[in-house]
């Protein structure tokens, strides 16, 4: 019987030792030692479960319960040890490992689109989301389509207007977007509504001309379009573009293509209408040339006048993207210089 | 063209600032791009009048004068010829600074006391005439004000883009004609009236058309005994400020008719012309005619030519001749007016280079129905500025009559075009305003009547937009389209573009725009064989510079010189690329083959300049390694890399030509060292 309580006096005390020890373990290492030391294989607590063959019968389970419940409870203890000193650890491991923040990360350069392909597929965005279909023609063109069917004939004051790269007599560069205009129609018959963005090309060269440029033309053309619906599409563009608060306004022109004809102005994004240097102090930005499809143009290809109606519009890329970014230059665009293209 | 606010208020009463009517006249079509105002800060100059003059004791060439200013009189020391008693002249008084920067005290001239200055036009800046001092015209001249405000020298001039289908407007009473419409004013023209002499025109000379097509009016009137010399200041000044030099008075009578009514006329020196007679003919192919301004020009079967008896004088609508140009010396003068076929005076005018004031009337059509009107008014500024006699009449051949035309228009129609709802009085009101002549036809239609200064009017669209634009195109209302809601995407070739142009930008390279022009010396330096398709270029026969003379046929110059550009500017990490069109030739005057290519470019450091990476050079297996990634990030899996050597630009032992199912689709490489010494 003596070794009944002998078992159980030395079980609570290696307990207590344990714990002691325990107390003063700063690293996991020492735990682990710990934990051998009392629960390992050659550990004291273990040699002295195995001891319990000596012990009275009906102690054995009193004993092998309280052994069993010291075991647990110095498992408990050790795990809540070692998540101690692991936090600790942490805690000290943070205070220690901080780095430069300040240093550039670490990155592969990233490249970018041309500021004209993001303003581009910006404007056509726009018209799609109003159900304009994109067309493309080619940029060298026929004499016929860039001026004849468009109604300029030859010897017509208006070709003054344009200033022509020539190939051949019938071949040229093509001086706007508006022959695809006519190459569309040629095909397909009415609805239409297309834009057809593209390169056009001037024999001009200035700070607001290059001899390459990029126009997106807009052509909409059904039984019942009207002035109105010109003005109306070509405000919601500006709106969707430039902000809802900017204003515009239509003017009368001459195209010799549409009839009538109207220059759309808006409200300059700089100075918001007060006047500045940008918009030469009229607060007003010329920005599309617009009209209503004149008729020749329909009879060239085909379409009756009295029962077909549309209109058309061009507007220049550059333009839109010099007041989006703030451009001067329009020769920026074309000197692709990488500390301008990394600016969009 | 530049209009001076001043002249134009002489033929309509204009209430609104400058300004405003610059804003007025935009919103109507003309747009006016810039109003500068003219100063004169010309304080302390004043109208005087020399009430007597007398030479000055101790000098001979200086005179003393006594000059009224109305409450003061003023002795004056002088030293110019052309003073008269009694003349009028602008006076600058003690504290004036003269725009040349003279200042103006009372001092004293050998001897003799001089209170100010009598002033000549160029000392004023006012003119170009510093002969002698300016002599004002005795027009109701109040003595002792200011000279500015009583020779209207301030001003506004408006420089206005006048579309071609408007040459109306090519005249100060043409836009005087729209303000008036604008502002509800009466149009005022001047009154033409001159005395006649006895003597019948037609007895005096002769005119023949023998090219009506070319011509089909032709009218001239004959003034005797003129005396050449200045004309006066005010039509000088006007003359200036729209932009023509002033020569003498016959010669600026004729412009001051041409600004004024838009009718270009010409002055012949009627004792220069053989048989004193005018014939209107074609030139023959190989003729040689010295026109005015010295220059020996070509002339062509298809060029008019104005004729005396024996040889031509002019090139019709365009510039007169050397040979029979008005001088000091010309008593008789034969003035021309005349309407001449526009598309052929512009054939003549691109075939000899020349464009004049003229020209460009005639080639946008002038007002047939005005040429006898403005006529009479050179007459008559001729009689006025310059004396002489007028024969009687005036010759006006005119086989032909062009009448005018008549055009039904449907308000109906107008409303549905532009989407209003105009009633048929308002409409009529506002072809009226412009001096159309219309009349009811049935209920819907009206007829209207083109006057002969409307030449751009023929169709009823063109009236439509008339009324468009006198409505005010933004009191339209504004509508969105009623159409069948249906899709619209970019197709899978647009998708594709913008896709790689993605994959692209996200692996670090830039988006270049490039012209599609090159230099054909890019090509050569691409050292190819004479069959490779980059050869088959197209060339621009009128190029700005002989390094954008070619179209593309390849887009590797292109991002050669944006690298050249870069390095140069110490851009040296560069990965570039361009999606664009490129062009083949196919045949002679046809289209050529247009295609989209894709190029990139990768030199320097593979990650740039970075405290993190090695600085390790670029080389065969990035632009390989980013060909790679761009196939799989568009799906395309069945590519692949074969070697070669003949590629002539790369290097040809690190080159190859890119397969995508067993087809070759472009190639890749190290650019080949001789191709790059050339950049």
């Amino acid at each position: 019987m003596r070794g009944d309580f002998r078992s159980k006096e030395e079980l609570e005390r290696l307990f207590a030792e344990a714990l002691e020890k325990l107390k003063s373990a700063v690293e996991e290492r020492q735990v682990a030692e710990i934990k051998t030391e009392f629960l390992g294989k050659k550990g004291k607590i273990t040699a002295l479960l195995r001891g319990l063959v000596n012990i009275s019968q009906e102690q054995r389970p009193v004993i092998g319960r309280l052994a069993n419940e010291v075991k647990v409870s110095l498992e408990e203890k050790i795990k809540e040890s070692l998540a101690g000193i692991r936090e600790r650890k942490r805690k000290e491991d943070l205070l220690h490992e901080s780095l430069d923040i300040t240093l550039p990360g670490r990155r592969v350069p990233i490249g970018r689109k041309h500021p004209i392909t993001e303003v581009c597929n910006e404007i056509i965005g726009i018209f799609l989301g109003l159900g304009f279909q994109i067309s493309e023609g080619p940029e060298v063109e026929l004499d016929y389509y860039n001026f004849e069917a468009l109604n300029i004939p030859k010897d017509h004051p208006a070709r003054d207007m344009h200033d022509t790269f020539y190939i051949s007599d019938e071949v040229l560069l093509r001086t706007h977007t508006s022959p695809v205009q006519i190459r569309v129609m040629e095909k397909q018959s009415p609805p239409i509504q297309i834009i057809a963005p593209g390169k056009a090309f001037r024999c001009d060269s200035d700070v607001s001309h290059t001899p390459m440029f990029h126009q997106v033309e807009g052509l909409m053309v059904g039984n019942n379009i009207t002035f109105g619906d010109l003005k109306g599409i070509l405000t919601i563009f500006v709106h969707q573009m430039f902000g809802d608060k900017t204003r515009l306004r239509f003017r009368p022109s001459f195209f010799p293509f549409t009839e009538p004809s109207a220059e759309v102005d808006m409200q300059c994004v700089i100075c918001r209408g007060k006047g500045c240097r940008v918009c030469s102090f009229s607060g007003w930005l010329e920005i599309l040339g617009s009209g209503m499809v004149d008729p020749e143009v329909f009879k060239i290809v085909g379409y009756n006048p009295n029962e077909i109606t549309g209109f058309a519009f061009g507007l220049g890329i550059e333009r839109v993207a010099m007041l989006k970014y703030g451009i001067n230059d329009i020769r920026m665009f074309f000197e692709n210089d990488m500390r301008f293209l990394g600016q969009f | 063209m530049k209009v001076s606010f001043n002249w134009l208020r002489e033929y309509v009463d204009i209430d609104l600032a400058p300004d405003e009517l610059g804003e007025n006249l935009t919103m109507a079509g003309f747009e006016v791009e810039s109003i500068s105002k003219v100063d004169a800060n010309l304080n302390n100059v004043v109208v005087g009048k020399i009430v007597s003059l007398k030479p000055h004791p101790n000098a001979d060439k200086l005179s003393l004068c006594q000059v009224s200013t109305g409450g003061h009189l003023y002795s004056v020391v002088c030293g110019a010829a052309n003073m008269i008693s009694g003349g009028y002249v602008a006076l600058a008084l003690e504290g004036a600074l003269l725009p040349n920067g003279v200042k103006i005290k009372n001092t004293r001239i050998r001897g003799e006391l001089s209170q100010g200055m009598m002033c000549s036009e160029e000392e004023l800046k006012i003119g170009r005439d510093s002969k002698g001092i300016l002599i004002l015209q005795d027009d109701g001249l109040e003595l002792g004000k200011g000279i500015a405000s009583a020779l209207n020298l301030e001003d506004y001039i408006f420089e206005i883009n006048i579309t071609p289908n408007r040459p109306d407007c090519l005249s100060i009473i043409g836009i005087a004609r729209e303000i008036a419409s604008i502002t509800g004013k009466i149009l005022k023209i001047p009154k033409i009236e001159f005395r006649e002499g006895n003597e019948k025109i037609d007895k005096l000379t002769s005119v023949e058309i023998h090219d009506p097509e070319l011509c089909p009016r032709y009218s001239a009137s004959l003034i005797t005994d003129v005396t050449i010399g200045l004309s006066p200041f005010w039509m000088r000044r006007r003359l200036e400020s729209a932009g023509i030099r002033p020569i003498s008075n016959v010669v600026d009578v004729t412009n001051y008719v041409l600004m004024e009514f838009g009718q270009p006329l010409h002055a012949f020196d009627f004792d220069l012309l053989s048989e004193r007679r005018i014939v209107v003919q074609r030139a023959d192919d190989g003729d040689v005619f010295t026109s005015l301004d010295g220059m020996e020009r070509p002339l062509f079967s298809d060029t008019l030519m104005i004729c005396d008896g024996e040889k031509p004088v002019a090139i019709g609508g365009i510039m007169g001749g050397l040979n029979s140009e008005v001088s000091e010396d010309t008593s008789n003068v034969l003035i021309e007016s005349a309407y001449f076929n526009p598309t052929n005076i512009r054939k003549t005018s691109k075939k000899l280079g020349l464009q004049t004031e003229a020209s460009y009337r005639f080639e946008r059509g002038v007002d047939y129905g005005g040429v006898i009107r403005a006529l009479n008014r050179a007459t008559q500024l001729v009689l006025d500025f310059c004396g002489g006699k007028a024969a009687k009449g005036v010759v006006d051949q005119y086989p032909s009559p062009i009448f005018p035309e008549e055009i039904p228009l449907s308000i109906n129609k107008a409303n549905k075009i532009l989407g209003t709802s105009l009633k048929k009085g308002k409409v009529k009101r506002y072809l009226k305003s412009i001096e159309l002549d219309v009349k009811d036809l049935d209920k819907d239609k009206v007829i209207v009547k083109i006057p002969s200064f409307r030449m751009d009017l023929h169709r009823e669209i063109d009236l439509i937009e008339e009324v468009a634009r006198l409505d005010g195109y933004n009191n339209i209302p504004t509508t969105t389209p009623v159409v069948r809601v249906k899709t619209a995407s970019k197709n899978p070739v647009q998708v594709l573009q913008d896709k790689a142009k993605d994959i692209l930008a996200s692996m670090g390279y830039y988006e270049v725009v490039n012209y599609s022009f090159i230099s054909p010396l890019s090509v050569v330096l691409l050292n190819l064989n004479a069959e490779h398709p980059y050869k088959r270029f197209i060339s621009i026969k009128n190029p700005l510079r002989e390094d954008q003379s070619i179209m593309r046929t390849t887009l590797i110059p292109g991002l050669l010189n944006t690298m050249k550009t870069n390095v140069y500017n110490k851009n040296l990490n560069l990965k570039l690329f361009e999606l664009g069109t490129v062009f083949y030739s196919v045949k002679e005057k046809e289209l050529p083959r247009e295609k989209k290519m894709l190029s990139a470019l990768a030199t320097g450091l593979r990650y740039g300049e970075s405290w993190s990476f090695p600085g390790e050079g670029i080389d065969f297996y990035d632009i390989k390694g980013s060909l790679e990634n761009l196939f799989e990030g568009l799906n395309i899996m069945n590519f692949n890399f074969l070697s070669t050597t003949d590629i002539p630009y790369l290097h040809h032992g690190k080159s190859s030509i890119i397969m995508v199912d067993n087809t070759e689709i472009g190639t890749v490489g190290e650019v080949h060292s001789a191709v790059l010494e050339g950049y």
